[in-house]
């Protein structure tokens, strides 16, 4: 009886190109819309995820391991598993519907996505989101 | 082992409470639309058979634990559901909508697992 499809819900991507990776919702249509007339919400994602980091790496070695690489999409409610993780990261800025409709404007978008959770996992928090999901 | 035994009256007054749901109030039927209603909060109640696959059990908890939602696992298979919801064909899960006269949702909070 509680709403939890919400901005900043962790999910996992059940289909698709990216399915089995983790992804916060951004922003929820609930009813749809005219072309999409189901329940659906724009997600922002991890493609790659960042690599396991070792001690005895240099820092120009971490630094390229900790990269990670972001997705924008609009995923059905029936393609996504909500998890009980959250992931508050401001991304509603950078990404909005309209930045899917041409190709370019998806790269910004992805870039931007890719900036915010990169510096998210720099801080160390919110360690499950960018583990990836054995299966 | 002092396991909750489900006694015959608890679960002939189950089956009386499910067959007034069905008479006056709103519920779905069927998994996919048990999901649907834990995603949009309509559901109240979810009720699962006791021979629903283990995997399709957990999400649907999942899910009810997300919307704190009472789950409460029915004493018997999805023939023996659909039968008590005055249906012909099995009934895996279902999700009370609305309870109408009924009070299965008072009386049965969270659900005995």
């Amino acid at each position: 009886m509680v709403k939890f499809l919400k901005p900043g819900k962790a999910v996992v991507v059940l289909q698709g190109r990216y399915a089995g990776r983790k992804a916060v919702i951004v922003r929820n249509f609930d009813d749809g819309t005219r072309d999409r007339p189901y329940g659906h919400c724009l997600v922002a994602g991890i493609k790659k995820y960042p690599a396991k980091v070792v001690k005895k790496d240099s820092a120009k070695k971490t630094a390229k391991k900790s990269r990670v690489k972001a997705f924008v999409k609009l995923v059905n409610y029936r393609h996504l598993m909500p998890t009980r993780y959250t992931l508050d990261v401001d991304l509603k800025d950078a990404v909005a519907v309209d930045s899917l409709q041409s190709k370019d404007q998806k790269v910004t978008a992805a870039k931007e996505a890719k900036k915010r959770l990169e510096e998210r996992f720099k801080t160390g928090k919110n360690r499950w989101f960018f583990t990836k999901l054995r299966f | 082992m002092v396991a909750a035994k489900k006694t015959k009256k608890t679960h002939e007054s189950i089956n009386n409470r499910l067959a007034l749901v069905m008479k006056s109030g709103k519920y779905t039927l069927g998994y996919k639309t048990v999901l649907k209603t834990l995603r949009n909060s309509k559901g109240k109640l979810v009720i699962i058979a006791n021979n629903c696959p283990p995997l399709r059990k957990s999400e649907i908890e999942y899910y009810a634990m997300l919307a704190k939602v009472g789950v409460h696992h029915y004493n018997g298979n999805n023939v023996d559901l659909g039968t008590a919801c005055g249906k012909y064909y099995r009934v895996c899960c279902l999700s009370i909508i609305d309870p109408g006269d009924s009070d299965i949702i008072k009386s049965m909070p969270g659900g005995d697992h």
